[in-house]
């Protein structure tokens, strides 16, 4: 089997996550924009949640259903060249990390992320206008997927393969995690304003589903009306689905046997784990979810140094 | 001279067939495939890394759709002419660097290799796999107003250009498909297999599985992309100086995420003084302590060895004729351009005398720089150069104005001739091979001379077409399109190919 550069290694890792990033706030963002649709002007809608995704909140001024306001939070998620976790940031990252990486990879693959590169740098700034945007974030979502299909039908199960696995599973994890944190912030802000009496409470809940592509098959899994707790259980617990965090532990934990330093890799992602068995389902309490999935982040950002550690410290 | 048009315009016979389909698309549709080729250019990103104001830029390649077509009898002889060049100059690096029996027979001048820039003292006594030294160099050639190719200089230690040869072929092959279908034009990918090949057998006795790997000085180095390139299709891995460690037992490892694994086969594209702080420059960030070491030891193998650039000066070059009769007893099949040595008094004085009708270039610089030509210098230019040549005689040598050849090239202002040169890449070890064709460069504005891609130069495909194939192509083409005879002729000629 190919050996892997321990600096290849990071920069495989980074690529992924950035690709995925950039993929996961696409969906959200897609998810955001069909309920904005939903909502007539006089119901209360926040767009500025969305920017604590990446805790990047604050430092934007806007009250809910100013369509200014909406235009300056999409712009910072889907173009900001200054916001590091624009879509356009994320993907400018990662074709910088994998423009070193070419010789392991596909070549049909890195021809995607520059595809995708070229697409979003030519394309962000104007799908800030909502007739475009919908079109922009499907596309963005479209190269990403055709990405990982490239990988999986023809790359080698290499050690590349595994840390660009390992990179897709880590940040996907996260990025759900966010979602639900995102979404207790969201409905925390709305109870305030609304005095405790929460409205549309499903459509709310759905929409954090659609926000991970997980909707369909929640309603198959999960039957009856759509509840917050159940949402909750479903997208931490539901391990059959792929972008659930236990179906990503759960793929990570067949990825990295395939890795040197399995044993401490997997001591490191059993503890991740039993941070997240650690969580309730918060559905009804939102205070505690948002601080839960806090603890959720920290458990994988501290698996995914402990692979750093191992992988690249070490031998650099 | 233009290479695919006679003095009436007319089609030469080797582009015939090329420029009846450019002819019958017009230039609308070749302007649209030329877009089309662009677009692929910057989809396959395929990039060349240019510094400007202070930022390192990754540029799409410039490229233009129309090829250069060279008929297939005159390479084979200018291919020949190459290995014969190639195999006599590392005879004479492997020489310099042990009995320097040359030096001993009268026929290279002492006190040249003492005044050299590029010889390495660290590699005396040093006997590498083959007597190869420079194992992959890039000549450039050029054509002049007769028809006749000179080699105008040798590159022998890091010349960059040939991934792009492999690149523009891809574009090309979309753009003008069917040339391809009824053209014998050689193929050009196999060079990577070739240098594949040649660096295995490069390995350290005793290593069967050697493992090989391309050194890159990093990202933002002008050729980043050639490197990765040339890792990815040989199945090599692309290391900086930093993923690279040589323990006290004088080996070369690299560092995986399973721990150090041996390398050995090193094909670096950092220059001498760079690749290693404890032997050359202290200060290299890019190098590998310890590299000089391991190859001392025989340890792990580095091509192009480490010296090979004491032939690829400007001085040595116009030796070069001298040193292919010293160790080969031949002729040179493909000549040098006539070349003045400063360093000697009378042809100092004629190059002074006569410098506004000469080309002056200093002896250790690539990339085109500092290069005076003499028919379009100033009076203050000219004089300049003088005073430059006099302080240091051994830095420089002068040729006359060459009338370089064109090629019809797609500009704004429509289908017009542009000077090209072309640099074709040999490798030199136990085997010889040389790509079929190279890398033609072209001068974009009109009437200029400057081809590198770092100063506006663009690029062409080109083409090295089978003789007879072409021949009854074109008379078919003519008269009745394809007809029986025709492919009939095809078949033998495609026959005899594979024989």
């Amino acid at each position: 089997m190919p050996v892997l550069l321990a600096r290849t290694a990071d920069r495989l890792f980074w690529g992924a996550r950035y690709v995925e990033r950039a993929e996961d706030t696409a969906r959200i963002v897609r998810a955001y924009n069909d309920l904005v649709v939903d909502f007539p002007s006089q119901e209360l809608l926040r767009w500025e949640p969305l920017l604590a995704l990446h805790g990047s909140d604050g430092d934007i001024d806007i009250r809910p259903n100013d369509p200014a306001g909406e235009k300056a939070v999409v712009a910072k998620l889907l173009a900001d060249a200054d916001n590091p976790a624009s879509i356009a940031s994320a993907v400018a990252s990662a074709r910088e990390n994998l423009r070193t990486t070419r010789e392991v990879m596909p070549r049909e693959a890195w021809q995607s992320i520059n595809q995708l590169s070229q697409y979003v740098s030519a394309t962000a700034g104007a799908a800030v206008e909502r007739q475009l945007r919908d079109r922009f974030l499907l596309r963005v979502i479209e190269i990403s997927r055709r990405l990982d299909g490239i990988l999986e039908s023809t790359m080698t199960r290499s050690s590349a393969y595994h840390v660009l696995r390992v990179g897709r599973l880590i940040e996907r994890a996260d990025m759900t995690t966010r979602v639900l944190g995102v979404a207790a912030a969201g409905i925390l802000a709305l109870e305030e304003a609304e005095h405790g009496e929460l409205v549309h409470d499903e459509v709310r809940w759905m929409n954090v589903l659609r926000s991970v592509s997980a909707l369909q098959m929640y309603q198959r899994a999960v039957r009856g009306p759509i509840k917050g707790d159940q949402v909750v259980e479903f997208l931490l617990f539901y391990g059959s689905f792929p972008r659930s965090v236990q179906g990503c532990f759960e793929e990570l934990r067949v990825v990295v046997q395939q890795l040197p330093h399995e044993g401490e890799v997997l001591a490191a992602l059993d503890r991740a784990q039993s941070v997240l068995e650690s969580v309730g389902p918060h559905g009804d309490e939102i205070e505690l979810l948002d601080r839960a999935m806090d603890r959720v982040q920290m458990a994988i950002a501290e698996l995914a140094a402990t692979m750093h550690e191992l992988y690249v410290s070490s031998a650099l | 001279m233009d290479e695919l048009r006679d003095e009436s315009g007319a089609p030469r016979p080797v582009a015939a067939a090329l420029l009846e389909l450019i002819d019958q698309l017009g230039e609308d549709e070749l302007r649209a495939r030329q877009d089309l080729a662009e677009v692929d250019i910057r989809t396959m990103g395929i990039t060349f890394t240019v510094y400007s104001d202070g930022q390192n830029i990754d540029r799409a390649w410039p490229f233009d759709i129309i090829p250069r077509v060279i008929d297939g009898q005159e390479w084979d002889h200018i291919s020949l002419g190459l290995q014969q060049r190639l195999v006599a100059l590392n005879r004479f690096i492997d020489d310099l660097y042990n009995d320097q029996q040359i030096i001993a027979d009268g026929v290279f001048p002492a006190d040249l290799l003492e005044a050299s820039v590029n010889f390495r003292p660290e590699c005396r006594g040093i006997r590498p796999k083959f007597g190869a030294w420079a194992h992959i160099s890039g000549s450039d050639l050029v054509r002049d107003a007769t028809g006749q190719m000179y080699v105008l200089e040798d590159n022998l230690r890091v010349p960059s250009g040939v991934s792009y040869v492999i690149e523009n072929r891809g574009v090309t092959k979309r753009a003008f498909a069917e040339l391809f279908e009824q053209q014998r034009i050689r193929p050009i990918d196999g060079y990577t297999d070739a240098l594949n090949q040649l660096l295995t057998s490069l390995a350290p006795d005793g290593c069967d599985d050697p493992q090989l790997a391309v050194l890159t000085p990093g990202i933002f180095n002008s050729a980043y992309f050639e490197h990765s390139f040339l890792a990815e299709r040989m199945g090599a891995e692309l290391v900086e100086g930093a993923d690279l460690v040589v323990p006290d037992d004088d080996c070369v490892y690299m560092k995986t995420i399973s721990g150090l694994e041996r390398v050995d086969v090193i094909y670096r594209r950092i220059d001498d003084l760079f690749l290693d702080p404890e032997a050359f420059r202290e200060d290299s960030m890019l190098g590998v302590p310890g590299l000089m070491r391991a190859w001392r030891a025989g340890n792990v193998s580095l091509a192009n060895a480490p010296g090979a650039g004491v032939a690829d000066d400007k001085v040595v070059y116009a030796w070069v004729p001298d040193i292919i009769r010293y160790y080969l007893d031949e002729e040179p099949m493909v000549p040098n351009v006539p070349t003045y040595r400063t360093m000697y008094d009378d042809e100092r004085k004629y190059v002074i005398d006569n410098i506004g009708d000469l080309v002056v270039k200093p002896a250790n610089e690539s990339g085109g720089y500092g290069i005076l030509i003499g028919n379009r210098a100033s009076k203050q230019e000219l004089a300049d150069a003088v005073e430059a040549i006099n302080a240091d005689p051994r830095n420089w040598v002068a040729q006359p104005i060459l009338s370089l050849s064109t090629v019809p090239t797609l500009v704004e202002e429509g289908i017009e001739p542009r000077h090209v040169d072309l640099r074709p890449f040999v490798l030199t070890g136990e085997y010889s091979y040389v790509t079929p064709g190279g890398l033609t460069r072209v001068a974009l504005p009109k009437g200029s001379l400057v081809v590198n891609s770092s100063q506006g130069g663009g690029s062409k495909d080109t083409w090295i077409v089978d003789g007879r194939y072409y021949q009854s192509q074109y008379q078919q083409f003519d008269d009745h399109g394809r007809s029986q005879t025709q492919a009939d002729g095809q078949r033998q000629s495609q026959q005899q190919g594979t024989a």
